[in-house]
């Protein structure tokens, strides 16, 4: 597992001295005087103007909508589960023009470099190995040298579309590279995601601070993927690859796969024919020219790479090999991330550029060479020892702080696997300030910083990713340690003038006409109508339930409570009671026994059960929903609400109320926001499906009871949420034949029978026209059988009269219909999902 | 020079239990040309029809092919054909060669493609580990200023006494630490163990897939490995090229193996390497014959 954010190791001297002007500590915001300095005036004087109670409420309104846009970061074996909330410090780290545009200037140099670097050991003739730029060691000692890969051809000679590069600023005040992110680099997101926070929060300071906008920079990269398309052409088929929602970063996928405007797949929606990569769509498999990978590159290929590899595409390799994919960063630019690279880079662009590094590296020997092992042990009090090929976390050495038997210890290490280490000068990062409601105080920061290039232009995000330290004591800035993040805000000078403004208007055109839907996304919105939707049910008839238990609590009426009894037995929602058989009057462990199921089960079927399956599919989906949707979708999460010290109807009833709502939420923002498309048509088909089955449920639960008070029949309506309905038309109590009027045969009824298999009809219709395909005749003779079944039913005739022990006419057109409809349900998924892994329905 | 001619016929069968929808496979069969073998005529033919079979040239140079098969079969039989011809190795007075240490050093002073392909074999390698606990195997050969072919020989000597030949002792899946310590194994795990050696020196070797001819010439010993692919040992020795070891029987290769190619490990050179989509189990059938049909007329006239 590797860290999407290294750690940087902090400096501290063993007898920290109190002073707050730390000598060995470049202050980002105020000078040695303790004056500000001049780019922070501005910040720091409005931020002292609107005073603690103010900046409170603007701090926690920053920690809203990070939890409403639902920014998460996955910290691995964090017992509190995935999703930990991004943190964002309220202050910015703030940046001159003239000093970032030599930073501008450093990092398109070292994406020259870079690139020039890795061509030459993967396409080229390997000419940096033969004249001594590279010592071969380094290369083929290297885990992330991906042999198969040497010889792919290289989209216009650029295998590292996108460059992480991660700075620190020296006690000097000079920004140094201490770290390259070279395989698929994380973090342009989550400072997208910053600003737009900030923007929300600081809007007056933003605008007076004339900040750049980080908006262009996406469109730029954006098109730059475009033209990486092997054959050039119109319309290439885009796709961001993702492990999925486990990773660390996967909300940073969902989200870029919104911003630009290209589909978020998973190796899973993607197969190669004929040595060309294709997405698995509904309407067939559509040629994939280039593949933005979230992957690491080891993982893509099991059959050319690490065949344990679950994530990847096999022959994936040779489609590149072929050439008719870019796969973007190329595989195997892993390689040059290796921290060993950053004690040759200075000579290899002298070298290869004719040109002084304008951005150099933090000081670092390899130990591999032994006139560096030599100083490595000769200085290891002032050094820190790190892992040479890196990508996992591994363990790291402060020189000062190892006592001498664990000196010895290290040293003989480095002597023996000498290849494996890499020392780096000890130094402290920058600190810049941070606002607590306690006031400011002053943390470590790290500045990681991206560039974009197509071989022929360079583009540097102007701003980028600042994280700050958990703590003041922390030996080590690191995202899984709990480090937070910062804005980054570049000022402008007169020649940026195009591209400030506070906001960040955002103008990828979000196209999906060029891939269809995959099918594992269709088969994922199928289920969350069909989970919703049964939740929903679910928790309707909870409510009533215990709506009427609470009242016949208080009147005694034991006949009514009996027959609840018998209902919720009859629609198997509960898991059997186990001991003696209770079916006589009005079990006392009912409502407990609701309780339970309510809070404590996890059970298939269960209400946490729902929620996680839910939740499951609407990540697998989240780039095709709005922040609002996705919001909503948050709240339907197992555990989001804190579990009562004591259980009891008012709360559950509470609970239930507020989840209804919710869900109808959900339902409403689906309906306004997504398009018509078939993503919808899926979503709402799961909907209707489940919708029909659970009235025909409930009304042979019900049939079952013999002679159902009309207290019951009062309570099918509720449940169905058409008492509405049935008040318009009969004024009078419920009847048997009314009720089933109502729920089975009205079309006009949005939670009919009758009205589900007219939508359904409607979306199959729709679909085949949209997918180009005509829907199965099957399907249209399923469909109008059982809407003429329902047309012709005498529903005086079969329903039983209150004397009858069994309605049999009743229950056999109840379980027609039920029949049909998992039928079709069967068929949807053979039709459409049938590479998809099986379900419980 | 007098050549050998070879007809080798290698299949593998697939038999899955229930129908594979789409199957990517990298075949590493067709014996690569070598300064004393030609390879004079390959053909696969597989079952079902593949919908592509592609050759290129791996990393180490060695002829691979990628296959796919795109419909829903629930076999699949992969044939491969060869007629190759063989000349005797050369095997250099083994008291001539130079000291092994001045051959570490060589590797490591001059950068010429060469000896980049020597360092490329000089290091720990997916398969095969390096350690003290080898190094110090292979010290009890390599003693100081040996001439390294004579080192060589004396730690396959070692080898071949302190191991058995046992097919049932080792797995894919058994570590070249386990095979250390049980000491039984098959010839896979000799190389290994021969290269893990040579490697924890500083000393470049690497790993040939190949085969053994079947049947003896009259009069001579059946070799161990005959029934399937067999594996063995390359050492290079500046000045002189690499040379081939056979640890599994304690030979140095000559007109009786015939390489496929090489790699650092068998991770590199495993002939079949496949990932399915769909399917459950799978049996698996190999079968290897080469025969020796006489040679060509002595180009020399002697």
């Amino acid at each position: 597992m590797t860290d999407a954010f290294p750690g940087f190791p902090v400096f501290r001297r063993r007898s920290l001295p109190g002073s707050t002007a730390d000598p060995l500590v470049h202050d980002e915001c105020l000078e040695g005087s303790g004056r500000p300095r001049p780019h922070w005036r501005g910040l720091l004087e409005s931020l002292g103007r609107l005073g603690t109670a103010e900046l409170s409420a603007r701090r926690d309104e920053g920690n809203r909508i990070i939890r409403e846009h639902g920014i998460t970061y996955n910290v691995y074996g964090d017992p509190k589960g995935s999703d930990r909330p991004w943190d964002l410090d309220l202050v910015p780290l703030v940046l001159p023009a003239a000093e970032w545009r030599t930073l501008e200037r450093g990092l398109i140099q070292r994406s020259r470099l870079l690139n020039l670097v890795l061509s030459d050991l993967y396409v080229g003739t390997q000419r940096l190995l033969l004249d001594g730029f590279v010592p071969p060691e380094l290369i083929y000692s290297n885990p992330g040298f991906l042999r198969p890969c040497r010889g792919i051809p290289c989209a216009r000679e650029a295998p590292l579309h996108l460059a992480a590069v991660d700075l620190v600023r020296s006690p000097a005040g000079q920004w140094l590279a201490f770290a390259d992110r070279t395989s698929s680099p994380s973090g342009t997101g989550y400072a997208h995601e910053n600003r737009t926070v900030l923007s929300r929060i600081l809007p007056d300071e933003l605008t007076d601070a004339g900040v750049r906008r980080l908006g262009p920079f996406f469109n730029t990269q954006r098109s730059m993927l475009e033209s990486l398309a092997p054959r050039g052409g119109d319309n290439p088929g885009i796709v961001l690859l993702t492990p999925g929602p486990l990773n660390a970063t996967y909300f940073e996928h969902a989200y870029l796969a919104r911003h630009l405007g290209i589909p978020l797949v998973e190796g899973a929606d993607l197969t190669v024919r004929n040595e060309r990569v294709c997405l698995k769509t509904l309407d067939g498999l559509q040629p994939v020219d280039v593949i933005l990978r979230r992957i690491d590159d080891g993982f893509c290929d099991p059959l050319e790479l690490r065949a344990e590899s679950v994530l990847g595409i096999p022959g994936l390799v040779q489609a590149a090999r072929s050439g008719n994919v870019t796969v973007a960063n190329a595989l195997g630019s892993s390689l040059i991330e290796s921290p060993a690279f950053l004690a040759f880079l200075g000579p290899l662009c002298r070298h290869l550029l004719s040109e002084d590094p304008i951005l150099p590296s933090v000081t670092t020997w390899w130990c591999g060479v032994a006139s560096d092992l030599r100083h490595v042990l000769d200085r290891l009090d002032d050094l820190v020892i790190k892992p040479a090929f890196g990508r996992r976390r591994g363990q790291i050495w402060f020189g000062h702080l190892l006592d001498s038997s664990e000196r010895s210890r290290l040293r003989e290490l480095l002597r023996a696997r000498p290849r494996e280490f890499i020392a780096q000068e000890c130094m402290s990062p920058s600190s810049g300030p941070i606002w607590s409601p306690d006031g400011f105080d002053r943390r470590s920061v790290l500045l990681r910083t991206f560039v974009a290039t197509n071989g022929s232009s360079f583009s540097v995000m102007p701003g980028g990713l600042t994280r700050v330290a958990a703590s003041a004591e922390d030996p080590l800035v690191s995202m899984q340690r709990g480090a937070g993040s910062k804005d980054t805000w570049v000022l402008s000078s007169p020649e940026d003038s195009e591209d400030v403004g506070p906001r960040t208007t955002f103008q990828a055109s979000v196209d999906r006409r060029l891939l269809g839907l995959p099918s594992r996304a269709a088969d994922c919105l199928f289920w969350l109508g069909r989970y919703t939707e049964r939740l929903e049910q679910r928790l309707r008839i909870l409510r009533c339930v215990l709506g009427l238990v609470a009242d016949q609590n208080q009147t005694g009426s034991v006949s009514q409570l009996s027959d609840l009894n018998l209902l919720v037995q009859n629609l198997g929602i509960l898991p059997p009671e186990d001991g003696e058989d209770s079916e006589d009057a009005g079990d006392p462990n009912l409502t407990e026994r609701i309780l339970d199921w309510i809070y404590g089960s996890a059970a298939p079927g269960s209400i946490q059960d729902l929620m996680g399956r839910i939740r499951h599919n609407a990540s697998a989906v989240r780039d095709r929903f709005s922040g609002d949707t996705w919001r909503i979708l948050g709240r339907l999460a197992p555990g989001s609400s804190d579990p009562p010290v004591r259980q009891s109807i008012a709360h559950a009833l509470g609970m239930i109320q507020d989840l209804i709502l919710n869900l109808a939420a959900f339902n409403g923002l689906e309906m306004e926001n997504m398009t018509r498309g078939p993503g919808w048509r899926f979503l709402d088909s799961g909907r209707r499906l489940e919708r029909g089955t659970a009235v025909v449920g409930l009304v042979t639960a019900t049939a079952f009871i013999p002679g159902p008070s009309d207290v019951l029949l009062g309570l099918l309506l509720e449940i169905a949420d058409s008492v509405m309905t049935h008040r318009r038309r009969y004024f009078s109590s419920a009847r048997w034949p009314d009720v089933l009027e109502i729920l089975i045969r009205e079309v006009s009824n949005p939670r009919s029978l009758a009205f589900q298999l007219a939508a359904l009809r409607n979306h199959l219709d729709a679909l085949a026209g949209e997918l180009g395909v005509g829907i199965d005749d099957r399907w249209v003779v399923l469909i109008e059988g059982l809407q003429t079944r329902i047309g012709a039913a005498d529903f005086d005739q079969i329903t039983p009269c209150p004397d009858a022990s069994c309605p049999e006419a009743l229950v056999g057109l109840m379980e027609t219909c039920s029949q049909g409809l998992a039928g079709l349900s069967d068929d949807l998924n053979n039709r459409y999902f049938s590479h998809t892994l099986p379900r419980i329905s | 020079m007098r050549e050998l001619l070879y007809d080798i016929v290698h299949v593998t069968d697939y038999d899955y239990r229930s129908a594979v929808s789409v199957s990517h496979h990298f075949l590493r069969l067709e014996p690569r040309e070598t300064p004393r073998q030609r390879c004079i005529a390959h053909e696969f033919r597989i079952l079902p029809e593949p919908s592509i079979l592609n050759p290129h040239g791996d990393y180490f140079g060695n002829r691979a092919h990628f296959v796919a098969v795109e419909r829903p079969h629930s076999t699949l039989t992969i044939t491969s054909r060869a007629r190759v011809a063989v000349t005797p190795a050369f095997v250099p007075d083994i008291s001539e060669t130079p000291a092994w240490e001045s051959v570490r050093a060589r590797c490591r002073v001059d950068c010429t493609r060469a000896t980049l392909e020597a360092l490329e074999h000089s290091h720990a390698s997916p398969l095969v580990p390096t350690s003290p606990a080898f190094a110090d195997y292979a010290s009890v050969s390599f003693r100081r200023s040996r001439p390294i072919i004579d080192a060589l020989s004396d730690l396959m000597g070692r080898l071949q006494s302190d191991f058995r030949f046992d097919p049932s002792a080792t797995t894919v899946s058994t570590s070249l630490e386990e095979f250390f310590q049980q000491r039984r194994g098959v010839c896979q795990d000799f190389a290994h163990f021969l290269i893990a050696c040579l490697r924890s020196i500083g000393l470049p070797a690497r790993y040939v897939s190949g085969y053994l001819e079947t049947d003896p010439p009259p009069g001579m010993e059946k070799l161990r490995g005959v029934d399937a692919s067999h594996a063995w040992v390359s050492l290079y020795c500046p000045g002189i090229g690499w040379i081939d070891a056979d640890p599994t029987n304690n030979c140095f290769p000559s007109l009786r193996h015939i390489s496929i190619g090489w790699g650092r490990d068998y991770a590199d050179i495993s002939p079949v390497r496949g990932v399915l989509v769909g399917g459950t189990d799978q049996i698996l059938k190999v079968s290897v014959d080469v025969t020796a049909f006489g040679s060509t007329p002595d180009s020399d006239g002697n």
